[in-house]
Formats: C-alpha cells, sequence, structure tokens
C-alpha cells in the first residue's frame, strides 16, 4: 500500500473510542470487527508483516463504511478514506469476496443489481393508474434518477411511485431515464473496483445532459452521494448538474408551498442514511418536511444525525454477511422503538427495507415510510379535507 | 504457541468462533491504549464464569500465561499480552444482573461497559459516580482491575471506593465470591480491595457490585481561562479554602488547549495558558451559589476570563473539550506517553513548575491536563517512536517526571496502574519491602505465575 494509506493510519492513538459507535464491534463484541483493530490491520500489512488473504479482506467487508467510527475519532484519522482504499487494495490483490465479485460483473454485464435484463427497469411503473408523465418526455428541468433498488426489488416500488405522483401533483417538469438509466456504479465502488462502473458513469452523465435538465434527483441516497462525490473525479471535472436528494428537493417545495400537507397525526422517528447524512451532510431538509406536516410530532433517537447509527444496509454487508447486517439493523430498529413513536421514517429504500426486515423479525408494531410516502399521505390527507369543506 | 490440542479443548469450552487464532486476530489483540504491543497465541471470549473457571483450570493445568482483557483503552500496556499466551477476551460478559433500588447497588457482569452501567441506573434516578474519561471503552471488570479514576473522583472517589463485591476466578480456576451488600464490613482481610487495582495479576474479576448514590438534582459547570499557569494551579487550593468541594476540577494546559480547539472547533481562547473545567452539583441552590463562588475564587485568582454553562448542553460541550483532550493529542506527533502522577494537593503548582522545567531539559513537548483537584495530573510526553534519539529523551524525562514526583512526597500512577510501563520505578516510589511483601501476595493467589505475568510486579521475581 502506498504511502498515502500510511499517513491516515499514523494518527491512531488507539483511544478505543471508535469501538463505542461501530455497528459491527457492537454486535460481535470483538476487536477484529473495530474501526481500530482495522486500523492495525492495515499497518500491519503495510509495515508488519502480515500477509492479506481471504480472511484479511473478510475483515473490511464486515465494515458498512457508515463513517461513524471517523466522526466520533478525536484523533482524526480519516477512517472512511482508509477504509475505502483498503477495498481497492484488496479488489486489486484479486481477494474481493466471490460474491462482491460476481455482483460487480454482473452490474457491469446488465446495467443493473437484480441480475435482470434492464430493459425491465421500469416494472415499478406497471400497474399506476396513469402512467408517468416524465416517461415519454426528451427535455425537462429535473432528471429523476431512481436508482436499481427502487427499480427492480418489488418491496421497494413504492419509493419511485410515491414520489412520482408528488412530482406530478405538484407540476414539477421532471423525466425518467427508463432502460436508458445504468447502475450508479455505487456497489462496484465500494468494492473497491470504481473501474467496472467508469463506463456507466460516462454513460449517465451524458443521458441526463441529453435531457437538457439543470438537476437531478434521487431518492437513494447511495446514487445521490457517488454522484455527489465520485462522478466529479471519475470525470475530471464539477458535474453542471444541481444534485438534489428527494429530501431536498420535496423542502423546496413544501416550503414554497406547491404542495398543501394535510394532518398526519402520529409520533414518527427519524432514521438519517448514512450516505445522506453522515456522509453528505443532509440532516435538516427531512426533519424540516416532517415539522411541516400537521399533527406529525416528530421524537428523536438517541443516536441521531451524525451519530445515527447505521441500519445494517451499509458497505455491501447484506450480500457479504446478512446475518451480521440483520443483527445491526435491529438494532436500530430497537432504538427507534425505544422513542415510543410509531412510525419509523427514513429517506432511503435500502434502509427502509432493512429495517422493515428487522422490525418484522423482532415483532416490533411500528411500520416503515419514505418520507416521500409521508408526504403524500399528508397530500391525501390535504386533499380530504378540502372536498370535506367544499361539500359542506 | 498453544498445541492444537489445547486449543481444541479451549474451542471446546467456548464454543464454536470464540476461539481465535488467525493472524489477523492476534494482531487486533496485541495493542491497548498504549503504543506497545505483541500478539498473543490465541484469544478465548467466554460468555459464562464457568467457561472463564474451565479456560483457567486448562491454562494452569499447561501453564499457559492468560491475559485478561475488557475494551483495551488502558493506558499502562496492562492488557498487552508480552510473552504471548491466551487473551481472555471478556466483552461478552455483558449482562446487567441486578439493580438494586432499596440497597442502592447494582450487580453486573466484567464486560458491560461503563457508560452503560451509568445510563442504566441513570434511568433509575441513581447514580454510579466514576468516570474515567475511557467511560465509553472501558468496562466495569477493567475499571475495577484498575482501580479507574477520572474527574468526578474530587468529591466521590475512584472505583475502588464504589466496589463492595467481586466474583473472580482464581488461576486453578476456583471461583472466589468476596464482599457483600453491607456497608460495613470488617470479617477477615479485605479481598474485595486487595483485588481491586490488582490488574488481572491475582484473579479474574468476572462480577462486580458497586455502590450506588441518588442521582443529585443538578450540576452546573465553569470554565476559566488563565494567561498563567501558575495562577490556575494556585487557584485549585483556593477553590477548596473557600469552602466549595466541586464534584470536579479539571485542568487542561495550552498545547491541550490548542489540540481540542482542532478537534472540536469550540471557539476555545487558544492563547491561554491554562484552562480549569470546574463542576458543582447538589440540589440546585447550592450548586449555584457554590459555582458562582467558584467563578469568583478564578476571578480574584487570575483568570482572565470565566463562563458558567447556561444548560446542560452547554456544560456537555465544556466536558466534551475535557474529554477530548486524551486523544486529541495525536493530531501534534503520532504517540504519546500519558504519564499519571499524583502528588499532595499543595503540590500541584510546584510540580507544574516542575513539569516545565523538565520538558525544556529534555526539549520533548509535554502536555499537562488532568485531575487537578485531586492533585492527579497527567503529563503527556508527544513523540514519535521511530525516531530512536527522541524516543531516550522521553525515557529519560519519564524517569525525572517520576522522581520529582516520589521527592515532592506523591507517587507513579493515580489511576492508570503500573501494567508494564512503569514498572521500572516500582521499587523507587515504593520501597524494597512493600515488593516483597507484594511479591508474597501475588505467590499466594497465583504460585504458578500464569495471570497476567510481568504486569506490576516483574515476572522473573515470582516465576518460580
Amino acid at each position: 500500500m502506498g504511502s498515502k494509506t500510511e499517513e491516515l493510519f499514523r494518527s491512531c492513538i488507539r483511544c478505543g473510542l471508535c469501538l463505542s459507535v461501530c455497528p459491527s464491534y457492537r454486535e460481535t463484541l470483538n476487536e477484529t470487527d473495530s474501526p481500530r483493530g482495522r486500523v492495525a490491520l492495515v499497518r500491519a500489512a503495510t509495515e508488519d508483516g502480515l500477509q492479506p488473504g481471504e480472511n484479511y479482506a473478510d475483515k473490511f467487508f464486515r465494515c458498512l463504511l457508515c463513517a461513524s467510527c471517523e466522526n466520533i475519532c478525536p484523533s482524526g484519522v480519516v477512517l472512511a478514506q482508509l477504509l475505502q482504499e483498503t477495498r481497492e487494495d484488496i479488489a486489486q490483490r484479486a481477494l474481493l469476496p466471490q460474491r462482491l465479485a460476481e455482483l460487480d460483473a454482473a452490474i457491469a454485464a446488465n446495467h443493473n443489481v437484480s441480475g435482470e435484463a434492464n430493459a425491465q427497469r421500469l416494472m415499478w411503473a406497471d400497474n399506476l393508474e396513469r402512467a408517468p408523465s416524465g416517461l415519454d418526455k426528451e427535455q425537462a428541468e429535473i432528471a429523476y434518477f431512481v436508482g436499481c433498488v427502487g427499480s427492480f426489488f418489488p418491496r421497494s416500488y413504492s419509493v419511485p411511485r410515491t414520489f412520482v405522483e408528488i412530482l406530478e401533483r405538484a407540476g414539477v417538469d421532471y423525466a425518467l431515464l427508463g432502460d436508458l438509466e445504468w447502475c450508479c456504479g455505487y456497489p462496484q465502488f465500494i468494492n473497491g473496483e470504481l473501474d467496472l462502473a467508469k463506463e456507466a458513469i460516462h454513460h449517465n452523465v451524458e443521458k441526463v445532459a441529453a435531457l437538457g435538465a439543470r438537476r437531478v434527483a434521487f431518492t437513494c441516497p447511495s446514487c445521490y452521494h457517488i454522484w455527489k462525490h465520485v462522478y466529479p473525479e471519475v470525470l475530471g471535472h464539477e458535474l453542471d448538474l444541481e444534485l438534489l436528494h428527494a429530501t431536498e428537493l420535496l423542502d423546496q417545495l413544501t416550503a414554497e408551498g406547491q404542495i398543501e400537507l394535510g394532518p398526519f397525526p402520529r409520533k414518527v422517528t427519524y432514521h438519517d442514511p448514512c450516505d445522506l447524512g453522515r456522509k453528505s451532510g443532509v440532516y435538516d431538509a427531512p426533519r424540516r418536511i416532517l415539522e411541516r406536516i400537521p399533527g406529525l410530532v416528530l421524537v428523536e433517537m438517541e443516536e441521531n444525525r451524525e451519530n445515527a447509527h447505521c441500519c445494517g444496509g451499509g458497505g455491501n454487508l447484506e450480500s457479504h454477511n446478512a446475518a451480521l447486517a440483520g443483527q445491526i439493523a435491529e438494532r436500530r430498529a430497537r432504538q427507534a422503538a425505544e422513542t415510543g413513536a410509531d412510525v419509523i421514517v427514513s429517506a432511503c429504500q435500502q434502509c427502509e427495507r432493512t429495517l422493515g426486515g428487522a422490525a418484522r423479525a423482532i415483532r416490533l408494531r411500528m411500520r416503515v415510510m419514505d418520507v416521500s410516502e409521508v408526504v403524500l399521505q399528508a397530500m391525501d390527507a390535504a386533499r380530504r379535507q378540502s372536498t370535506e369543506v367544499q361539500n359542506r | 504457541m498453544i498445541e492444537r490440542a489445547i486449543r481444541n479443548e479451549l474451542e471446546a469450552i467456548v464454543g464454536p468462533g470464540h476461539l481465535l487464532t488467525s493472524p489477523e486476530d492476534l494482531v487486533c489483540y496485541s495493542y491497548d491504549g498504549t503504543f506497545a504491543e505483541c500478539r498473543p497465541d490465541a484469544i478465548a471470549s467466554p460468555n459464562t464464569t464457568d467457561q472463564v473457571s474451565a479456560i483457567l483450570a486448562l491454562a494452569s493445568r499447561e501453564g499457559i500465561p492468560i491475559v485478561p482483557r475488557g475494551m483495551a483503552s488502558g493506558l499502562a500496556a496492562g492488557t498487552v499480552p508480552f510473552g504471548g499466551g491466551l487473551v481472555l477476551n471478556l466483552t461478552r460478559m455483558n449482562r446487567i444482573l441486578e439493580i438494586d433500588r432499596e440497597n442502592l447497588t447494582a450487580t453486573a457482569q466484567c464486560g458491560v461497559i461503563t457508560a452503560d452501567l451509568a445510563a442504566a441506573v441513570e434511568t433509575e434516578g441513581l447514580f454510579y459516580p466514576p468516570d474515567p474519561a475511557s467511560i465509553r471503552q472501558s468496562t466495569l471488570g477493567g475499571n475495577a482491575a484498575c482501580n479507574s479514576g477520572g474527574p468526578r473522583c474530587l468529591k466521590y472517589g475512584v472505583t475502588g471506593d464504589y466496589v463492595m463485591a467481586l466474583e473472580a476466578v482464581l488461576p486453578d480456576g476456583r471461583v472466589l465470591r468476596t464482599g457483600n451488600k453491607c456497608l460495613k464490613d470488617v470479617t477477615g482481610y479485605d479481598l474485595v480491595h486487595l483485588l481491586v487495582g490488582s490488574e488481572g495479576t491475582l484473579a479474574v474479576i468476572t462480577e462486580v457490585t458497586v455502590r450506588l448514590l441518588p442521582l443529585p438534582e443538578a450540576k452546573r459547570t465553569a470554565l476559566a481561562i488563565f494567561p498563567d499557569i501558575g495562577h490556575a494551579s494556585q487557584v485549585v487550593n483556593q477553590i477548596l479554602f473557600a469552602g466549595v468541594l466541586p464534584a470536579t476540577l479539571e485542568i487542561v494546559d495550552e498545547t491541550a488547549i490548542q489540540c481540542v480547539e482542532a478537534y472540536l472547533h469550540a471557539g476555545l481562547d487558544c492563547t491561554a495558558e491554562a484552562m480549569l473545567i470546574v463542576e458543582t452539583d447538589g440540589d440546585p441552590e447550592t450548586a449555584q451559589r457554590e459555582i458562582e463562588r467558584v467563578a469568583e475564587v478564578c476571578r480574584q485568582g487570575g483568570a482572565s476570563d470565566v463562563q458558567i454553562a447556561r444548560t446542560s448542553a452547554e456544560s456537555d460541550e465544556l466536558w466534551r473539550a475535557r474529554r477530548s483532550v486524551s486523544p486529541s493529542l495525536g493530531r501534534v506527533r503520532p504517540n504519546k506517553l500519558g504519564e499519571d502522577i499524583v502528588v499532595p494537593r499543595a503540590a500541584i503548582p510546584e510540580m507544574v513548575r516542575r513539569i516545565k522545567r523538565i520538558a525544556l531539559e529534555h526539549d520533548v513537548p509535554i502536555v499537562i491536563f488532568g485531575h487537578a483537584g485531586d492533585g492527579n495530573l497527567h503529563p503527556n510526553i508527544l513523540f514519535d517512536k521511530r525516531d530512536e534519539a527522541e524516543l531516550r529523551r522521553v525515557e529519560a524525562a519519564v524517569a525525572d517526571l517520576f522522581a520529582n514526583a516520589v521527592d515532592l512526597g506523591g507517587t507513579l500512577s493515580g489511576e492508570h496502574g503500573v501494567g508494564v510501563l512503569k514498572q521500572p520505578y516500582l521499587e523507587m516510589a515504593l520501597g524494597p519491602l512493600a515488593i516483597e511483601v507484594m511479591q508474597g501476595i501475588k505467590h499466594a493467589f497465583d504460585p504458578k505465575g500464569i495471570l497476567n505475568p510481568g504486569k506490576v510486579l516483574p515476572a522473573e521475581a515470582y516465576s518460580n
């Protein structure tokens, strides 16, 4: 490994504070699954004769890349970069766990994470009462980049369906890329194989440019994160586009009054997705939206905002070790239950999937919803209220 | 090297997946919170006292060194397995067994994180005062084994003042239960407090019963900035003379202020030579009256600015600054040697002067912070261990620090323990007779010398 990585681990003074927040350590209570341990492994491989093999690789793919360690590190160790670079080093040594290598190859071949033909990318839009108006547009102000999970995983269809319905009702000029949308490259990036994603990155940017769009909206925080933080590096220049997570767009629309919100009288707690919160700094937009909804009571989990505990769905851990991912998700679901809320709201289809699964597994009577789903219900409530007023 | 047959026996005790032997695992259990390291032969992670007992019986039979370990945030290399052997990772033993509201006690397994215990008793309106800076990354068993202190010990005392009973496994595997929930007990030798602070060299503590207090209703925190560190150290005693016994009274010097500011961006005055962080607690009126008295004494004693936190959030922010000192020093130099000398309170100003002189004489940066109220200072020497000349200057400076602390009526360690790092100075601090008595105690508990060998006392002294 290069001298750059060496500088990254040099300042670890082994205080161990990162153990207290690391989701994988908190489950296994094994130092080898801790950030301090991972730093020690990189150092041992760099200067102390440790020979990286399969077991070494496993330790780095049991990490969620949630960055909670970097957030708490008082010594300023840039752990997110160190852990990412180590994954790249592992991939270069051909030590990538086989399932993850297969995933990356499948994405490169099919342009999505599901293994299905990319032509199926609009399945989520089948059986809607009316086809999204954004489907046939050749030009639009906003391109909505749906992402693979929302497009291909039936349990997550509701996220793009809801978001599109809101855009329609708010009269937003938007377009969908349909099967011209390719996987954003995030899974390959975090597996340390960014090279495999370069073609897709160029492709996606060209297709968005062809729509004449000035803005790109994302419901998936991971797509948003890679577009924002990695695409410019691959392209060699900044994007001439405004990149917005759905919550940032909905924040604008609800503030400007383009959306009318009726009551949603439930106690909710908001789970910060790592890619949106800690790794992109978007904490306030989703909370502002929720606070504008009449009757909604927002309560915070003890670990919130930059201290939010990962849902277990990060870092491709679910593909690598589903059991560990599940345990982590259950801890987060329990934290949500401790608030007494009856709804867990998030802004990421992956968090919602893992937290929903955990809530079912431990028999919590809590619903898991996306911010946009809550917004749509509040819009429906507003509509019902105005109909009632007219009928009176 | 632990033979395959023995490894199989160990795995049968702890269950599959809880005996670790891969090179990666050995690397990750080779260190603690210091720069010292040495890889063990294996790591066993038991989750019951019976498993600990079976492991020790086996280790005793086979003569395998055992190094008990919590979260390894220690600052004396006490859990570094220098002679190899088996690391006993106790973090899985993390159940809180009982919170007894009537007797005001809590009982927990050794691997419970101290912050989790403190939070659990607080939800019952109770208070577990010991608060080592590592409260989030250290365990109750580790705190008991090292008799950890923390900022609050000026008023509330150290971990050992709260430990009432222990379950501990002797090196041959027998399980000793000692102590009880009684506030008075003179029935026989005080084995509880013999084991507290013994750094895992006499027995493996598996369960701890601690005394609790009613949670103080209110806390008030003040932060005072001093252009002159000499004034700050004198004010420590003036506050106590003024009739106030603060819950905590912490001092932080200029380098530490600068490091913390670089980490937190809290707006600390980086030109100040020192700051004091003082907390009073009790009923709201008393806490407020006392903190105002503290502020007045600080101003009269040379503080250029005194802030009193108005909310608990502001108070937490002031505390975050203090807790961040030790870890944020990595920003200056890659390695630090965090010393832990303690002197009688009246000697604090003189000790601070001497530390400054030692830093100059040996040409090494020394940062001073610590629990000034109880005389426990943490001079931290910053260095890069790859620079051998610098390393030798550090060693000379350490020897000088210890000699000066002892000269002023103090000693080597207030709360970190001896481990390995302070061993060379032990005789200077204690004298030969005390060491001989300690060797006798070690031999009575651990005749084969398998428990944390080479810690506190040199290994060869009891190896036969």
